[in-house]
């Protein structure tokens, strides 16, 4: 390939440029999954249609060549301050020193945005910036791919990139339709590029009486050219599946930054096991504090577990809605208006924990006093943020306390709610014990509230004991089904096990069930003004708990872990045979079971273990960088292997065969160092080749010597004759490879396989290139 | 025409080639160790140009000359060009015929095939021009008649760059009418030694005789004319040709003539290689004698070479066709 002598025109360039514009900004739609809105999407467009149409203008402009790259990136610059300097911009688009600051924070903000969002993420103004400078790169450098190179066919990659990402954190990958567009408008961006370059020929070559002459078009270019993006396509969509189907349970944070230091279920990729080894740590950690009054001491949520797929417990992966803000919270799922409720406020000061889960309790009316963005989940009321953290917040949280009788709980529905089919939801497989368990259990109770009652006395029983360590000695941390089996076997763990244990028996009844993750209600402290307690939370105070549904009442707490927390008043035995109405649900009713801190048998229990879990995850994590990195470091290799195969498909067809062949002996040739300068003619070529070794041989000086006057006549001859047979020439190819291969050193063979230097000829020589002088 | 033109039907390229390999022999026979020269002077004369031969007296220019007419049976006059050489001397005079009562045209030397013009910057400007017009349009007109040269018409002429007294160096258009100008060099010592043997007693041009017949001299010419040339090696020649005129060292670059009369030598030379179409090859064997003698560099790049610019000239030619890419064929255009 020599480089085109003929130069654009204006209008030939701003067709390219609009169709790399429609390129990118239909592969930014395949980001669709992950952000909610549309909103970026016309952000995305703007960035991305400003920086390649400047590149258009300078061009028109007879900017250098070279220049014009570093001018789109200045123009990305001024773009970014528009949208995002703000006030601290001169005259709306000339940044300052204040609005690299601004920046700075807003990558920050975007690392943890990223970082703690699930998809589809809120579009906050973090993300939004991360988002403008990615397209924005990928615009400079597609532009350069396309105009600066002139090698469209590579535009593919810039726009690879959006397409991949949604591999990488969702299974699905990007959708269907975004990627028929991206592959649509890739096809059109090629198909301009042909005809683009076949115009300028015509238009600058002789009018006379060859003219005619290059008029039809010859298909074989288009065809090579669709079968090397088509190849480009392929690697790229099997390194997306292969990175999916390698990575099943990499959620983002692996690929996408992890958490930092102290951030809790940042990522929810594992709550129970994160859960279990804060407790096992041997120095508690100031959590938060709270005031509250003296009666007040609720646990504090911060999320729920719905999902239980037989391995482990998860969240239900619900879109974060902007309208749920945390001035307003609606009543909880399912509580009546006969149940007594009242509300009581509390001043929530945050210490070391660091979470995008707010801890507040269940269930609550309102929360004031947030810095940043926080939405509730409809079901669980878990607050969350889409781009802060807990760190140093301090709130006001009303909270809703709900007082149900006994009667009300026994007396609820056995109907369930549509809503809540899946949380009654048990995977097929179960061990038998835990039937057998349920039935033995909850013989002679009669309804599903004494089933309950039931179910939690028995794991609060002194046949079962309260042990951290247990569990992990053993192998069954967490809270899957073979983990609650050996649980039920060996009557030792510690709440997560409690807790799922209670959540699935009650599962198997018929009784909807989740787990909630988060304190307990804390250590109360001497400080106290008129009435309101400080009271201290650390991470030793982390919980979880299961809670069940009743209709009429919604979800209830159920304190199955003995030694820990507090007994709600309803859920104990026989608590209903009395008058009916229940003392408030999470007063410590006795000091055996009231988990009061100081007598707390959990305190102290330390221990070293618990990385085995993170350690598998960081190895994943390893595996699928090395993976991409294999896979980046191949590409050269598959690109050429995908080249070799069109040449020797075209030889096969007989598509300027010889053409072919010998473009593969000069590609071959080039890339073991060994000649084929494209000022060299093939009989040149072919004589400096002859006096080589390997060439001494009769057969293959025979073969290269027919190669050459085979394409000598194909590429200058008259179209008169046949061509020459394809097997021929085949062998022939194959034979001068093999010679030439034959001939280089080991080293310069792999150089050969991995940095193909015939691949970054084309670049080398645009860069080389003159800049063309528009006509 | 007729005549020829069956010739030509009937000779094929290979017929060419093995025709044009005898000359070539024949011719060395007597210039021996010259190939490339022999070769570049049997190009031209198969492309119908002519032939500039420029060098120090003595090496020889006119025994080449001399020779390649003789190995072709065809019609061969020599003109001594010297500064009292009118144009009537070359291209004939018109006398009154006492018996017929009336003006008869006197042919001149230039009514030949082949005419050798021996130093021809010795001559006046004014004779040298009637030469070139004669080249130029292969015609004499004298007094108000025209007369044709029959084809084949080709014009070697030498001059001795070196000795500059007395003589008028051919202005730059008039240079542009010679197709090709070569340069002879002095001969190896194993070939300057063989050729004081051979020549102690006789001239060899004595006992040469013509091998190719003027009727197949004419089905050579006419099979040259139909070989092959394809877009890309003619965009090829365009290339080079651009970039003698866009070349920083070069003052004057090839002009359009220069490029035609590339792409006409490249089909000889390709038909004396018994190839049909036209290589980037051909184009490279001639781009030094077609093109460089057209050419004039800047006084800058002239610096320390002072008068005599040829070896530049011939350097920069060479540097341009190196760095010009090869064209790969009007499919690959992208």
């Amino acid at each position: 390939m020599r480089p085109d002598p003929v130069p654009l025109s204006r209008a030939q360039r701003l067709a390219l440029t609009a169709a790399s514009f429609l390129l990118l900004a239909t592969a930014a739609m395949a980001l669709g999954p992950l952000i909610a809105g549309s909103g970026w999407w016309w952000l995305c467009a703007f960035i991305a249609g400003g920086v390649l149409f400047s590149g258009a203008g300078l061009r028109a402009l007879r900017a250098p060549a070279s220049l014009v790259p570093v001018l789109e990136l200045v123009v990305l610059l001024l773009l970014l301050t528009l949208v995002f300097g703000g006030a601290s911009s001169i005259a709306l688009i000339v940044p300052t020193p204040e609005t690299f600051d601004t920046f700075g924070g807003l990558m920050s903000g975007a690392q943890r945005t990223i970082e703690q969002q699930s998809v589809p993420a809120i579009a906050v103004p973090p993300l939004l910036f991360a988002l403008a400078l990615g397209i924005g790169l990928l615009a400079v450098v597609a532009d350069i791919l396309v105009q600066t190179l002139r090698m469209p066919a590579l535009a593919a990659a810039p726009a690879l990139v959006p397409i991949l990402v949604p591999g990488f954190i969702i299974e699905a990958g990007a959708e269907l339709p975004a990627l028929v567009l991206t592959a649509a408008a890739y096809l059109l961006l090629l198909r301009v590029d042909v005809r683009v370059r076949r115009r300028a020929r015509l238009l600058a070559g002789d009018e006379g009486e060859d003219a005619a002459v290059i008029v039809p078009p010859k298909r074989v270019p288009i065809v090579s050219t669709l079968g090397a993006s088509l190849g480009l396509a392929a690697v790229g969509l099997l390194t997306a599946s292969v990175l999916a189907a390698s990575t099943p349970s990499v959620s983002t944070s692996l690929l996408l930054g992890s958490p930092s230091q102290g951030t809790l279920f940042a990522r929810g990729v594992s709550p129970f096991i994160d859960l279990g080894r804060d407790l096992r740590r041997p120095e508690a950690r100031p959590a938060f504090h709270y005031f509250a009054r003296d009666a007040d001491r609720p646990y504090f949520t911060l999320l729920t577990l719905d999902r239980f797929e037989g391995e482990v417990w998860g969240v239900t992966d619900t879109a974060v809605d902007g309208d749920n803000t945390v001035d307003a919270m609606p009543l909880p799922d399912g509580l009546s208006e006969e149940v007594e409720t009242s509300e009581h406020p509390i001043e929530v000061v945050v210490d070391e924990v660091r979470t995008t889960w707010l801890p507040v309790p269940y269930p609550a009316s309102r929360i004031e006093g947030l810095s940043g963005s926080w939405f509730w989940d409809p079901g669980s009321l878990a607050v969350r943020s889409v781009d802060t953290n807990t760190g140093g917040q301090r709130y006001r949280v009303t909270r809703l306390e709900v007082t149900p009788t006994v009667a009300q709980l026994r007396d609820a529905s056995t109907e369930v709610p549509a809503e809540l089919e899946a949380n009654l939801e048990l995977p097929e497989e179960m061990p038998p014990i835990i039937a057998d368990t349920a039935v033995v259990v909850t013989a002679g109770t009669t309804s599903k509230y004494d089933a309950a009652v039931a179910i939690q006395s028995f794991l609060r029983s002194s046949q079962f004991d309260y042990d951290t360590e247990a569990p992990v000695a053993e192998g069954y941390d967490g809270g899957g089904f073979d983990v609650i089996a050996q649980f039920l076997e060996t009557k030792s763990g510690y709440c997560v096990h409690f807790a799922s244990t209670m959540a699935v028996l009650a599962r198997e009844l018929g009784i909807p069930s989740r787990i909630s993750l988060g304190y307990t209600q804390g250590s109360p402290t001497q400080e106290r003004v008129d009435g309101v307690q400080r009271v201290e939370v650390d991470s030793h105070d982390l919980h979880s708990w299961p809670e069940l549904y009743f209709e009429g009442v919604g979800w209830v707490p159920f304190e199955p872990t003995p030694g820990r927390g507090s007994v709600p008043d309803y859920s104990r035995p026989g608590a209903g045979d009395g008058t009916g109405a229940a003392a408030p649900s999470t007063a410590p009713i006795t000091p055996g079971a009231s988990g009061r801190p100081d007598l707390d048998p959990d305190r102290g229990l330390a221990g070293q273990g618990g990385g085995g879990a993170t350690a598998d995850s960081w190895w994943q994590r390893g595996l699928s960088v090395v993976l991409v990195a294999v896979l980046v470091l191949l590409l050269p290799a598959m690109l050429r292997l995908g080249q070799r195969w069109t040449r020797r498909r075209r030889i096969a067809k007989g598509e300027r065969p010889a053409d072919a062949a010998w473009d593969e002996v000069i590609a071959t040739a080039r890339d073991l160092g060994a000649g084929g300068d494209d000022v060299e003619t093939a009989r040149a070529f072919a004589a400096t080749a002859a006096e080589r070794e390997a060439f001494g041989e009769a057969a293959a000086l025979a073969a290269l010597t027919a190669l050459r006057d085979a394409v000598e006549r194909e590429r200058y001859g008259p179209e008169t004759g046949s061509p020459p047979e394809a097997s021929e020439l085949q062998e022939q190819l194959d034979r001068v490879r093999a010679a030439l291969l034959a001939d280089a050193a080991l080293s310069a063979r792999a150089h050969a396989v991995f940095a193909p230097r015939s691949l970054f000829d084309a670049a080398r020589r645009a860069f080389g290139e003159r800049p063309s002088v528009d006509a | 025409m007729t005549e020829t033109t069956a010739v030509a039907a009937k000779m094929g390229i290979d017929e060419v080639g093995a025709r044009a390999a005898t000359i070539v022999q024949n011719v060395e026979a007597v210039i021996a160790g010259k190939r490339e020269a022999v070769t570049s002077a049997l190009t031209v004369l198969l492309a119908e140009g002519h032939l500039l031969i420029e060098d120090v007296p003595g090496v020889g220019k006119t025994m080449l000359a001399k020779t390649l007419a003789r190995s072709v049976d065809a019609t061969v006059s020599r003109i001594q060009f010297t500064p009292d050489l009118l144009p009537s001397d070359v291209t004939g005079v018109s006398v009154f015929d006492q018996s017929t009562r009336r003006f008869e045209f006197k042919h001149g030397p230039v009514f030949a095939n082949i005419v050798i013009g021996d130093e021809i910057n010795r001559a006046s400007p004014k004779t040298q021009s009637a030469l070139l017009e004669c080249m130029e349009e292969r015609q004499v007109t004298a007094d108000g008649t025209t007369y044709r040269l029959e084809p084949p018409f080709t014009v070697i002429a030498t001059q001795n760059p070196v000795e500059m007294e007395g003589t008028y160096p051919l202005p730059e258009a008039q240079r542009d009418r010679f197709m090709a100008r070569i340069s002879m060099g002095y001969p190896s010592s194993a070939d300057e030694l063989a050729m004081l043997s051979t020549r102690e007693t006789s001239s060899p041009l004595d006992a040469l005789e013509p091998v190719v017949s003027l009727a197949e001299l004419r089905g050579m010419i006419e099979a040259v004319q139909h070989v092959f040339t394809s877009q890309p090696v003619k965009e090829y020649a365009v290339d080079l040709a651009r970039a003698t005129r866009e070349d920083r060292q070069l003052r004057l670059g090839a002009s359009p003539r220069a490029t035609l009369q590339l792409i006409r030598a490249a089909k000889a030379h390709a038909a004396m290689h018994g190839r049909d179409f036209v290589l980037p090859d051909d184009v490279d064997a001639l781009a030094v004698p077609v093109l460089a003698h057209r050419l004039v560099p800047t006084s800058r790049a002239v610096g320390a070479h002072d008068r005599d610019s040829g070896p530049l000239i011939d350097a920069i030619v060479r540097r341009i066709v190196g760095e010009t890419p090869v064209p790969v064929g009007s499919a690959r255009r992208n």
